[in-house]
Order: C-alpha cells, then sequence, then structure tokens
C-alpha cells in the first residue's frame, strides 16, 4: 500500500517536473544542507551548552529560549525540502535502506523531545539554578547530538545506495549508465 | 596515474568523508550564521555581536578547519573531474571569498563595541556568501552530470 501511495505521489505532475528539472532538484537539496547548517549550528551549540563545553558565559534559559523559535523555522524549511526530494522519487527511495534509517531516527527524535521536554528543554531555569547541570540534561543533550548526527549521516548516505531499477517505473534522471529501463 | 589514491579502495571512504565534510560545515557555517543573524537584528538579541563572537569563534574556526582538510581529501578522490567543474571553481572562489570576509570586515564589524550602521549589510554578505558556497559544492556532482555523463 505505501508502494502504492509512493508510486502515485512521484507521478503527480509537481514531482514530475521537481524530478526532470536538471536544477530544481539540486536547489532544493542545496536549500535543505543550508537548512541543516544553520539548523545543525543551533543544534550544536544548545547541546554543548547543555553540556557545558560551549557558550558557558550565557545562562541555559538564555540559549534555548533564543534558539527555540529559530530552530523551528530551520526545521520546517529542512523539512520542506525534504518532502520535496522524497516525494519527487519515492517509489526510489521506498526501497532505501538508509530512508527507512533516517525516518525512524527521525521518530527517534521527536521520542527524545518529547520525553526531555519537561525535565530538560522546558526546565531551563530549574537546571540555571542548580549548582552543576544534572545528569539528564547532560544525557539529553549527548542523545541528541547522536542522533542529530545520525540522521544527517544517513541522508547523506541515501544518494549511494543502488535504486533497484527492474522494480523502477519513474525515469531516473541522468539515466544511469546501466539502465535498462525506459520511461512508461 | 601511478599511484592509486588508498581512498578510491573502500566505496565507503567518501561518503564517510562527506558526513565529516558535513559536520565540519554545520560547526562553522552554523556558527559564523548566528552571528550573521545578530548583525541582521534577528535572533540572540540578549546578547551583543561581541558576546556572541567571543561564544562561537572556537567552534567556527574548528569547522572551517575540518572542513577544508576533508574537502581536500574529497577532492583528491577525483581531481580531474573537480578541476574543470563550473561548480567547483565557483565554489572555491566564494569559499575563498567567504574566509577572507569572515576574518577581516565581518571581524572588525562584529567586534565593534557599537554596532556600526553597516552591520547588516555585513551580516547580509556572510550569510550569502556561505551560502554561494554550500549551493556550489551540491551542484559540482549535479553539473558533472549534466555535462559530462551523457
Amino acid at each position: 500500500m505505501i508502494l502504492a501511495l509512493a508510486q502515485w505521489i512521484q507521478a503527480t505532475v509537481f514531482f514530475r517536473d521537481l524530478r526532470e528539472s536538471w536544477y530544481v532538484y539540486p536547489v532544493v537539496m542545496s536549500t535543505h544542507l543550508l537548512g541543516i547548517a544553520l539548523f545543525g549550528g543551533m543544534v550544536l551549540l544548545t547541546n554543548l551548552r547543555l553540556l557545558g563545553l560551549a557558550m558557558t558565559g550565557r545562562s541555559v534559559s538564555d540559549v534555548i529560549g533564543q534558539f527555540r523559535v529559530a530552530k523551528r523555522v530551520g526545521l520546517i524549511l529542512i523539512a520542506t525540502c525534504g518532502i520535496l526530494m522524497l516525494g519527487s522519487k519515492a517509489e526510489e527511495y521506498y526501497y532505501n535502506i538508509l530512508v527507512k534509517v533516517k525516518l525512524t531516527l527521525l521518530l527517534l527524535m521527536f521520542v527524545h523531545g518529547w520525553y526531555f521536554r519537561r525535565s530538560v528543554y522546558y526546565n531551563t531555569e530549574e537546571i540555571d539554578r542548580a549548582p552543576r547541570i544534572p545528569t539528564r540534561a547532560k544525557v539529553a543533550a549527548s542523545l541528541s547530538l547522536l542522533i542529530w548526527t545520525g540522521i544527517a549521516c544517513a541522508g547523506r548516505g541515501i544518494g549511494y545506495i543502488d535504486p533497484p531499477l527492474s522494480k523502477l517505473h519513474a525515469q531516473l534522471w541522468p539515466a544511469p549508465a546501466n539502465s535498462t529501463v525506459t520511461p512508461k | 596515474m601511478f599511484i592509486e589514491n588508498p581512498l578510491n579502495q573502500s566505496p565507503w571512504s567518501f561518503p564517510i568523508l562527506e558526513c565529516i565534510h558535513i559536520v565540519g560545515f554545520a560547526f562553522s557555517v552554523g556558527t559564523i550564521a548566528i552571528v550573521d543573524f545578530r548583525l541582521l537584528g534577528l535572533g540572540m538579541r540578549h546578547q551583543s555581536p561581541p558576546q556572541l563572537l567571543e561564544d562561537t569563534w572556537i567552534w567556527s574556526l574548528v569547522g572551517i578547519v575540518v572542513m577544508i582538510f576533508s574537502g581536500l581529501l574529497l577532492f583528491s578522490s577525483d581531481p580531474d573531474m573537480y578541476a574543470p567543474n563550473p561548480a567547483f571553481n565557483f565554489k572555491m572562489v566564494v569559499l575563498a571569498l567567504a574566509i577572507l570576509f569572515n576574518y577581516t570586515i565581518r571581524r572588525k564589524t562584529a567586534s565593534a563595541e557599537v554596532m556600526p550602521p553597516y552591520a547588516k549589510i555585513v551580516g547580509g554578505t556572510s550569510l550569502a556568501l556561505w551560502g554561494a558556497v554550500v549551493f556550489g559544492g551540491i551542484f559540482i556532482a549535479f553539473v558533472n552530470a549534466a555535462l559530462y555523463v551523457r
């Protein structure tokens, strides 16, 4: 069923045009990556602050509070570009193991955010009052860094998995050298 | 070619290096952008630009170093492909400009106790230069495919 949905999505005019243009896909990809740089920088600084490694002269409340909105904007930008890329080659990505790894890790990140929400990310004033940064906050920060790095690396690896050409219905651009599939 | 590059022995070395490259630019471009956004008057307004620069400069530098070294290794995997590639050449030019700008005009502007009136232009220019570097990098493979593969 998911496969049928993936095939339907990529067959829509919008995603077909996106896939077949030589420059739209890389522009979306570049924007995705630029978003990662901006968002990644804020995630890094937030977590390094919780670990006591960066911005130690500023309070945790100050760092987390001031990044909160910007991080959401960044995440929406990255996710939008990600969805555009996923949709344009939905069938190919359906078979891609690293897409599945990445989506699982993203889900895990949402669980992480939800789990540590009350005790860490919305509890910054108490963390500032504590004589030292609580272990719980450090665990949250380490896990966040680990999972986000995993997401970035899985994402980078997606393009290195060879598509199962015999199963695909969309013409890939540029056509792989060993392609025997003709557009349907 | 007389000596085989050991990086080309394993199909995984290139993607792993790319991951390191990306983490490097999340450190560098990510932390540089925080100061740039502050110069533009967007975000982190509880801190002054000099305070933010003090917080981030070391992470930016670490990121730039990681990015350059992993980038050199990536380049070494296939110099014949990169050297004539227009996207690669564009990237190298804007990268040189971005680094030069970063450690001259931008540092001076962000270190000023009172934000100069042109701070927004400096922040915007820095963001645009680093953005162009990222775009150039992504386009290398696509330009290569468009120009040479077919």
